[in-house]
């Protein structure tokens, strides 16, 4: 210590620089350290491309029979289930379980539809078939009352509502900033669109390619601004295993969540296929909407997404 | 510890951890018809203010009665045996704690103004009287389910956030805190249900009984008194939470709960001074018409004070709502909040739904099923849509804010909001009309209106409309069915 104000000896001096120099390299090195450290945005999934190596693109149309039978004659014509899904593989069906409507209001896909899908997963093998949907209503009550939480259940699918999704940021850089989709649907080796066909306002028609809706979180309603190239923007995104196009019913007026059974037409028809757009054409004429009426579907067609002729549909006609 | 705690924390821990998940069960949207609000239907003071305040007993309430009659029975039980934010305090009191022997002997000592609770019971039965039902502020158990609502669940992973909720949690957790320096405090000061079944336990059959013979007057009874009641001087069976810690404790057997014990040489009278009884009781009166007077929706219709559906009128809303929170918890979107401010001060913590937390799902009548005092009726479905034939029933009506609206007011096609409303034929319609752009070409718009005797006013459009923060469409309190005339137009007929 020193003995008089003023005067400090040589043991202090080096002690006090010491010890001054050692807090000041303290922050120095902790600025360094931490210094714009997160200056890189977070990592952006890429959605993977689900489609089978080696497949042509057909769609195929069965009518008349019960919805599973449906669709089980569609998958058949095009070889198999077994051609889409492989033993191990783990397998989303992305039904449209948008609205807390029943079945018979034709505002969510069909639950037979959906049980029928998980069951020729599973029976080609699939390690997990997961069943979910980002619902606009009451997820609960969307997925309880549109009858596809028991029957996919049933099949014995997971059913995961939206409430319990994780959603994480995904490389979408045609559709807008922010935007986030549900993990599950990208750790997916397969994914199976199994829309609805129903009327909207906007798009006229709301068939596989806006489907994809449903994997996406928060700050879709913005795609509404430019929905047509918003639509085939996403089918350019998303490239599902198998679209499978439910016209068990379809809805005609006051879509997409209609409401009155007056509304609602019983087709009995599902189109199962691999061209995503002609799978959308066709469940257009549906609705009574020629392709060319549908503006996404021209849009996807010049992107060489797929093909809108729909006489390239291949009817087995009924059962 | 003694056979009869043992089976009083079973007890205790059976009635929290049954509290507790119910509430879980509300906020998991639970489909089965459990008995959501059972303890709120046992609650005798609800059903004395909401007797008081709307002249009417609402059904499952009679259940106070049972609890009323327990209490004429066997004493405060429910206090020491059932109450869950009792139970909570206990704990806490134990846990933060540890005293040694005379902190003990002193913090159970009785207190001259633990009959504080008695006057704001006064108060709050004065003011129900006079038309405003405020019990709610400090019922036990409103307090409890409220604090968790509000506190609890918006916090816990995947909970959706309750901005007004600190000021209910910050009461639950003084509530729970402040037994860390006086063990059970709120019960013995300022519970209003404490209060009210401590009137009936005067009269109970079975209390503490001391055989003055037998008491080496060691004060152990004391040490662990729970109501701070003096099983050693002159017992207050008022006060008696009959947590039985005394019998058990007491080395000479001199103190038992027994049935119709002989009576005391001086029945011991409750510390309550007249005046100041009169004066709390007068100033409920008196603070009724002020609460009354800052009514949001009391006299004049607020836009903004959305109240669920099938919820009364304002002023039959206010005299049976005891702010419990239940709607709040069992709302699945999120969209009812506890009022700060736009019901006034007086209907602090009384539900109120915000569009922008979530939308008022359009079959979806959970709110008026776990209502406990009917303050919001109990509706099914197809009446409340509409589909039963009848009107259905509106909360508000939406307004599209054309300077705001994409299409309306930036020439952009949108309509998200036609795509959301729920109703059918939908509310929300949209003119499709064919519109100069600012480089000399054409755009196709559609643009949103509002057809006001289709819209329920759910706000499922106002929650889902892409412009950020302040919606481009948003929905106030006119053409609630509730109000007859909060209107705008004729119906239709």
């Amino acid at each position: 210590m020193s003995d008089e104000i003023g005067r400090w000896d040589r043991r202090e001096v080096v002690t006090r620089l010491g010890s001054a120099a050692l807090a000041a390299g303290a922050v120095l090195a902790g600025v360094a350290f931490f210094h714009d450290r997160r200056r890189d945005v977070p990592a952006r999934r890429k959605v993977p491309d689900w489609r089978a190596v080696g497949v042509p693109p057909r769609v195929v149309a069965a009518r008349g029979g019960e919805p599973a039978a449906n669709v089980r004659r569609a998958v058949a014509a095009l070889g198999g289930m077994e051609r889409f899904v492989r033993r191990g593989e783990r397998v989303v069906v992305k039904p449209n379980v948008g609205w807390d409507r029943l079945p018979e209001q034709a505002a969510n896909t069909d639950p037979e539809v959906v049980a029928e899908l998980v069951r020729l997963c599973l029976a080609a093998g699939a390690a997990q078939v997961v069943v979910t949907d980002i619902s606009c209503n009451d997820p609960r009550r969307c997925f309880a009352r549109s009858g596809i939480a028991a029957a996919a259940a049933a099949a014995g699918a997971v059913v995961v509502e939206s409430g319990r999704l994780r959603l994480v940021p995904a490389d979408l850089a045609g559709l807008a900033e922010g935007i986030e989709v549900a993990e599950a649907v990208l750790a997916a080796d397969r994914v199976i669109n199994v829309p609805v066909v129903k009327h909207h306002r906007l798009s006229r028609a709301t068939l596989g390619m806006k489907n994809w809706f449903g994997v996406l979180g928060p700050g879709r309603n913005r795609l509404h601004q430019s929905i047509h190239r918003a639509i085939a923007e996403l089918a350019a995104t998303f490239k599902p295993t198998l679209t499978v196009v439910d016209a068990t019913r379809v809805l005609l007026a006051n879509g997409p969540q209609g409401g009155s059974l007056g509304d609602v037409r019983g087709v009995g028809a599902v189109a199962v296929g691999t061209d995503p757009v002609l799978c959308d054409a066709w469940g257009g004429v549906q609705l009574g909407l020629r392709p060319a009426e549908l503006p996404f579907l021209r849009e996807a067609e010049q992107r060489g997404l797929g093909r809108t002729d729909t006489a390239l549909v291949e009817d087995l006609g009924t059962a | 510890m003694s056979w009869t705690t043992r089976i009083r924390v079973v007890y205790q821990a059976f009635f929290l951890a049954l509290f507790i998940a119910l509430l879980e069960r509300l906020a998991a949207g639970d489909p089965r018809d459990l008995p959501a609000s059972a303890f709120f239907h046992a609650d005798p003071l609800a059903a004395v203010a909401v007797v008081l305040s709307s002249a009417t007993l609402p059904g499952a309430l009679v259940w106070g009665a049972a609890l009323l009659a327990l209490t004429v029975v066997f004493g405060r039980v429910f206090c020491g045996w059932v109450c869950p934010l009792g139970t909570l305090q206990q704990f806490a009191s134990w846990l933060l704690s540890p005293r040694s022997r005379r902190e003990s002997l002193a913090a159970n000592r009785y207190r001259r103004w633990y009959a504080t609770k008695t006057y704001v019971l006064a108060a709050l039965l004065l003011a129900a009287a006079a038309g405003t039902v405020q019990t709610g502020l400090l019922d036990p158990l409103a307090t409890l389910a409220r604090g968790l609502a509000s506190g609890a669940w918006p916090v816990l992973p995947g909970g959706r956030p309750v901005p007004g909720g600190w000021l209910a949690a910050a009461l639950l957790l003084a509530v729970v805190i402040s037994s860390r320096w006086l063990p059970r405090v709120f019960c013995r000061a300022l519970c209003p249900l404490g209060a009210l079944l401590g009137i009936f336990a005067r009269f109970s059959l079975f209390r503490i009984a001391r055989r003055g013979e037998a008491c080496s007057t060691c004060t152990l009874c004391t040490f662990a008194c729970q109501g701070a009641d003096e099983p050693l001087g002159e017992h207050r069976p008022s006060e008696c939470h009959v947590c039985l810690n005394c019998t058990t404790t007491c080395p000479e057997g001199a103190l038992q709960y027994r049935f119709l014990p002989s009576p005391p040489a001086r029945p011991a009278q409750p510390d309550l001074a007249r005046r100041y009884l009169i004066g709390s009781a007068l100033a409920g009166l008196v603070a009724a018409p002020i609460l009354r007077a800052t009514g949001g929706g009391r006299q004049v219709a607020d836009p903004r004070l959305l109240r669920p559906p099938g919820a009364r009128a304002e002023p039959d809303f206010l005299a049976r709502c005891i702010k419990c929170s239940l709607c709040q918890q069992a709302c699945p979107t999120g969209a009812l909040q506890p009022a700060i401010g736009q019901a006034g001060v007086e209907g602090l913590w009384t539900p109120v739904l915000v569009p922008r937390r979530g939308w008022c799902e359009f079959a979806c009548t959970r709110c008026g099923e776990v209502c406990p005092t009917g303050a919001i009726e109990r509706l099914t479905a197809p009446r409340k849509t509409g589909y039963d034939g009848g009107e259905p029933v509106r909360i508000g009506t939406a307004f599209v804010d054309r300077g705001r609206c994409l299409p309306w007011a930036m020439k952009t096609p949108c309509i998200v909001c036609e795509e959301m409303c729920p109703t059918d034929p939908k509310a929300i319609w949209v003119e499709t009309l064919e519109e100069p752009t600012r480089d000399g070409g054409t755009i196709f718009l559609q643009r949103p209106w509002v057809e006001p005797q289709r819209c329920v006013g759910c706000g499922i459009c106002e929650h889902r409309c892409p412009v950020g923060e302040e919606a481009a469409i948003r929905v106030f309190s006119v053409g609630e069915s509730r109000d007859p005339l909060n209107r705008i137009v004729l119906p239709v007929r």
